[in-house]
C-alpha cells in the first residue's frame, strides 16, 4: 500500500511537469468538444488526435489520449440535457431524466448533477484503478460469449425502466431498432440481409446515423414545424451549474455505489464499455432505486446513474489495457497503438519496467477528473449562451455538425442520406408520441447481442442452457427476468387494487 | 519538425474536405497533382491500418502529395472494397487488400473479382500460427492428441478468412476443432488468456506483447520455413500439413487506370518499402523481411493463393 502511495506521489509530480500538464489540458478540452459534437464520436476523436502524438514522447501522448477519453465521457451530457441531442451513444439514457428535468425549468440542477456524477465516478474509478488494478484484471478474463450476451440482454431492459407511456410501443420501437441493425452483411457468416442488392445497404446501417438522425435532425425538423418559435427552454435566463449539496448527494449514495461498480465492471470486460455501462446502470436503477416509479420523469437518480457509470468505465478500461495489454474498446485500442508506437508494450511486466509511466498515467486521471470538473463548470456558461441565439441559426449549426460528424466516421456519403431518412423517422415518431429511445437502443446494442449469441451457439454447440449454468450469465439472466416481470406484476396489482376500490 | 507535422496533418484534412465537395475536373498535366486517397477497409488501429499509415507516410515524399488514410470498416473489408471500386479509375484512389478479404473470393463469392483491380505490389507478409495460453500443451503433438479425444476451440477472426480455411483443413485431417469467431482482437485475446478457448489463430506480430510477457506461446506456424524469431517452433510443412496461408497485404489501384500512372505508383511503393523506416516496421511486426513483391510477382502469388484456397475449401467442404 505504501509502495503504491509512494509511486503515485512520484506520478503526481510528473504530471505537473509543464509538457504533461499542457497535454492534459489540451486533451480535456478536445475530448469535451468531440463529445459535445453529435456525430463525431469519442473513438473517432481519439483516432484523429493520434497522429499529433507521433512527435511527442510517450508520457504526454498517453496523457493526452487518456484525458480526451475521460472528458469525452462527460461532454455529451450537456447537449443531451440542454438540446435533447446526445453527443455520444452513452448519453442516450441522460435524455430521459436529464432533459425532463431541464424541460421543467431546472436545467441548472440537471447540469450540476451530471458534473457531480462525472467527477465522483472519475474519482472512484481512478482509486479502484490504482489500488485494485491487478486483482480486477483477472475479472476481464472470466468473461466469455454467454456473459456478454446476458449482460447486453439486461441492458435492453433499461427500456422497461422507462415507464412513461406504453410498454408495447417501447418494445415495437426496440424491435424496429434491432431490425434496422440487422441490415447489411451479417457479422458472422457474411450473408447479405435486407440489402436488396444495393451497395448502400450492403455496409449496413450503423447506430450513428440512426442516433444522430432521429435525435439531432428529428429535433430540428420538429422545431421547423413550429416555425422555430418554441418558447425558450429556460425562461428565467439564470442558467449556470448548480452543484448539488453534499447532503443531497449523500441521499443518493446507493445509486453512486451501484453505478460506479457497474461502470468499472463494464469497463474491465473487453467489448462492453461506456455505452453498455450507461444503459445497464439505468436499468439497474429501474429495479433497485427507491424512487423507481418516478424514473424517467426527471429525478437525479436517472441522471447520476448513467453518468457515473460512463465515466467510471474509463478506469475499468485502463485496467486490462495496462495489466494485460488487452484493448477493451475502440478508444483504448488507439491508446494501445500509441504505446506500441513508442516501443512500449503494456502487459504484466509494465509495472516493473515502466512504473513511473504507469503511475503518471494513474495520477493524470486524478488530475484530469479535477480539470474536467473545472472545465465543465466554466464551459457551461458560454455553451448556454447558444440557447439565446435565434433558434433557426442554432438549428443550422446542429444539422451541419451532425452531417460532418457522421461523414467523418466512414467517409461515406450514404451515411448522410441515412441521417436524412432517420431524421424524418425521428420527427414522425415524435409527432405521433412514439418512443425513439428504444429504437436507438436496439441499433446500438442489437449487433452486440447478436454477435454474442451467435458466438455462444457456435462455441457451445447450440446448447442454450449455458446461459443459465454459468454463474455470471445466470445472474444477469435472473436480473433480466425480474426486470421484465416486475412491470407486469405491478400492473396486475394496480388493476386489482383499483378493482378493490371500485367494489 | 513538430509544428510542421501538425500543419501537414491539418492540411490533409482540409484538402480531404475540399475533395469531398464535387470537384471540377480541370486540365491536369502533371500526375499526381492532388492528394491520393488511401482506403483502408478496416478500422483504425488494426494491422492493415498500421501498415497503410506507415506506407502512406513514406509515400508522401515520393509522390509529393499527401496520402490521407480513409478508414471504411465493415463486412470483412467488403464495405471498403465497394467504396474503392466505385471511385473513378484516375489513380487518385488506392486501397490496401488484406488476405482476409481476398479469401472471400474462395469462400463467400463477393460482388467484385480480381479483374476489377491492378495490384501495385504486396507490401507485407506475416506468417500466422496457432497460439496457446501460458504453459498449456507442451508441444504440437500434445495438441494433436487432445484434439483427437475432445473438440478444441480455436478463436478466429471470422468465417471465410484464412483462419477458418486453415482450421477446416486441419479438421479434414482428423483433428477435432471448433472455430469460434471473435471479430474484436481484444475479445479474441482475452478468451484465450481466460481459458475459454484452447487455441488462437493469429499473425505473429499482432500478439508480440503477449508472447514477450509469456502469457501466450506459439505452438505451430503455418509456413514453409521456421521463423527466425521463433527457431524452436515447428512449421506446418515439417509436421506434414500442406497448408501455408500467410497473412499478406497488397496495394491496389482500379483496373483501367492509365498504365503510366500505375507504373509511377508502383515505383513509389518500391522506393517506400526499401526505406530503413519501413524495414524497421516490418521487423517490429514480425513480418517476412523481404515481404515486398512487385506487380508481376504479386499477380502470380495472388493467382496461386486463390487456387490454393479454393482447393482447400473444396477439399474440406466434402467432410
Amino acid at each position: 500500500m505504501f509502495d503504491i502511495l509512494h509511486s503515485l506521489a512520484a506520478g503526481f509530480i510528473h504530471v505537473l511537469a509543464p509538457v504533461n500538464l499542457a497535454a492534459l489540458a489540451v486533451g480535456l478540452v478536445v475530448g469535451m468538444l468531440v463529445a459535445v459534437l453529435p456525430g463525431l464520436t469519442l473513438v473517432m476523436g481519439v483516432v484523429l488526435a493520434l497522429p499529433f502524438t507521433y512527435g511527442m514522447s510517450v508520457t504526454p501522448s498517453i496523457i493526452l489520449l487518456t484525458a480526451m477519453y475521460v472528458s469525452g465521457t462527460y461532454g455529451g451530457a450537456i447537449t443531451s440535457i440542454l438540446f435533447r441531442i446526445p453527443g455520444e451513444p452513452m448519453d442516450v439514457p441522460l435524455l430521459w431524466d436529464g432533459y425532463s428535468m431541464a424541460h421543467v425549468g431546472r436545467p441548472a440542477e440537471a447540469l450540476g448533477w451530471t458534473l457531480f456524477a462525472a467527477v465522483t465516478g472519475g474519482f472512484i474509478t481512478a482509486t479502484i484503478m490504482v489500488t485494485l488494478a491487478l486483482p480486477f484484471a483477472k475479472v476481464a478474463l472470466t468473461f466469455d460469449a454467454p456473459e456478454y450476451f446476458a449482460i447486453v440482454l439486461f441492458g435492453f431492459t433499461s427500456v422497461v425502466a422507462l415507464d412513461n407511456g406504453s410498454l408495447g410501443n417501447a418494445f415495437i420501437s426496440l424491435l424496429l431498432g434491432m431490425l434496422i441493425s440487422a441490415v447489411g452483411v451479417d457479422q458472422i457468416y457474411g450473408v447479405a440481409r435486407f440489402t436488396y442488392g444495393t451497395d448502400m445497404l450492403n455496409g449496413g446501417i450503423g447506430y450513428l446515423p440512426v442516433m444522430v438522425g432521429a435525435y439531432g435532425l428529428g429535433e430540428v425538423l420538429a422545431r421547423l414545424e413550429q416555425g422555430f418559435a418554441s418558447p425558450p427552454l429556460l425562461g428565467d435566463g439564470k442558467v449556470s451549474t448548480r452543484i448539488p449539496s453534499l447532503a443531497e448527494a449523500w441521499k443518493l449514495r446507493a445509486t453512486f455505489a451501484r453505478s460506479s461498480l457497474v461502470g468499472v465492471l463494464c469497463g474491465i470486460v473487453p467489448g462492453a464499455g461506456a455505452t453498455i455501462a450507461s444503459f445497464v446502470s439505468y436499468g439497474i436503477e429501474g429495479q433497485y432505486c427507491r424512487r423507481r416509479d418516478r424514473l424517467g420523469s426527471g429525478i437525479p437518480e436517472g441522471i447520476v446513474a448513467p453518468q457515473v457509470a460512463s465515466t467510471a468505465s474509463v478506469g475499468g478500461h485502463m485496467v486490462p489495457l495496462l495489466t494485460l495489454g488487452i484493448p477493451g474498446s475502440g478508444a483504448t485500442a488507439v491508446i494501445l497503438g500509441a504505446f506500441l508506437l513508442h516501443g512500449i508494450q503494456p502487459g504484466p511486466q509494465i509495472f516493473q519496467t515502466q512504473p513511473l509511466l504507469v503511475y503518471t498515467i494513474f495520477a493524470s486521471v486524478f488530475v484530469g477528473v479535477i480539470g474536467m470538473g473545472l472545465l465543465g463548470y466554466f464551459a457551461i456558461r458560454p455553451l448556454i449562451k447558444v440557447l439565446y441565439l435565434p433558434e433557426a441559426i442554432v438549428s443550422v449549426f446542429v444539422v451541419m455538425f451532425c452531417l460532418i460528424g457522421a461523414y467523418s466516421e466512414h467517409n461515406d456519403v450514404s451515411d448522410l442520406w441515412m441521417i436524412v431518412v432517420f431524421g424524418v423517422v425521428g420527427y414522425l415518431f415524435e409527432r405521433w408520441r412514439f418512443p425513439i429511445a428504444p429504437m436507438v437502443l436496439g441499433c446500438i446494442l442489437g449487433p452486440v447481442a447478436e454477435g454474442a449469441l451467435m458466438t455462444t451457439m457456435i462455441s457451445y454447440h447450440n446448447d442454450w442452457t449455458v446461459f443459465f449454468t454459468r454463474p455470471v450469465s445466470a445472474a444477469a439472466m435472473a436480473l433480466t427476468a425480474v426486470a421484465l416481470l416486475y412491470p407486469a406484476i405491478r400492473g396486475l396489482r394496480r388493476r386489482r387494487s383499483v378493482a378493490a376500490a371500485a367494489s | 519538425m513538430r509544428p510542421f507535422k501538425a500543419f501537414r496533418f491539418l492540411s490533409c484534412w482540409y484538402l480531404l474536405l475540399l475533395i469531398a465537395v464535387p470537384f471540377p475536373a480541370f486540365a491536369q498535366d502533371k500526375y499526381p497533382s492532388r492528394p491520393i486517397d488511401f482506403i483502408v477497409p478496416w478500422g483504425p488501429g488494426g494491422g492493415s491500418d498500421q501498415t497503410a499509415r506507415e506506407l502512406g507516410k513514406l509515400l508522401e515524399p515520393e509522390l509529393h502529395v499527401s496520402v490521407p488514410i480513409i478508414n471504411t470498416p465493415g463486412a470483412t473489408g467488403n464495405v471498403g472494397m465497394t467504396k474503392f471500386l466505385t471511385s473513378p479509375a484516375d489513380g487518385y484512389t488506392i486501397c490496401i487488400l488484406a488476405w482476409d478479404t481476398y479469401a472471400l473470393l474462395a469462400t463467400n463469392r463477393p460482388q467484385w473479382s480480381v479483374k476489377d483491380f491492378v495490384p501495385l505490389g504486396i507490401v507485407i507478409q506475416l506468417p500466422s500460427g496457432f497460439y496457446v495460453a501460458g504453459d498449456r500443451f507442451a508441444n504440437w503433438q500434445a495438441v494433436e492428441q487432445a484434439a483427437r479425444v475432445r473438440p478444441l476451440k480455436v478463436a478466429i477472426s471470422g468465417f471465410g478468412s484464412p483462419d477458418e480455411i486453415t482450421t477446416n483443413f486441419l479438421i479434414s485431417k482428423g483433428l477435432k476443432l471448433n472455430a469460434v469467431p471473435f471479430a474484436k482482437p481484444g475479445e479474441r485475446y482475452s478468451v484465450l488468456l481466460g481459458g475459454h478457448v484452447d487455441l488462437l489463430y493469429s499473425p505473429a506480430g499482432n500478439i508480440k506483447s503477449f508472447v514477450d510477457s509469456k502469457q501466450m506461446r506459439p505452438i505451430i506456424f503455418f509456413s514453409k520455413k521456421r521463423l527466425s524469431e521463433f527457431p524452436a517452433i515447428p512449421t506446418s510443412k515439417e509436421l506434414g500439413y500442406d497448408i501455408t496461408l500467410p497473412q499478406r497485404r497488397a496495394i491496389l489501384v482500379k483496373a483501367g487506370t492509365d498504365p503510366a500512372k500505375v507504373a509511377l505508383l508502383s515505383e513509389a511503393i518500391r522506393k517506400a518499402v526499401a526505406t530503413p523506416q519501413y524495414k524497421a516496421f516490418l521487423k517490429e511486426s514480425v513480418a517476412v523481411p523481404d515481404s515486398y513483391l512487385p506487380t508481376k510477382a504479386t499477380e502470380t502469388v495472388m493467382r496461386s493463393d486463390l487456387q490454393n484456397m479454393e482447393r482447400i475449401v473444396r477439399a474440406t467442404a466434402k467432410k
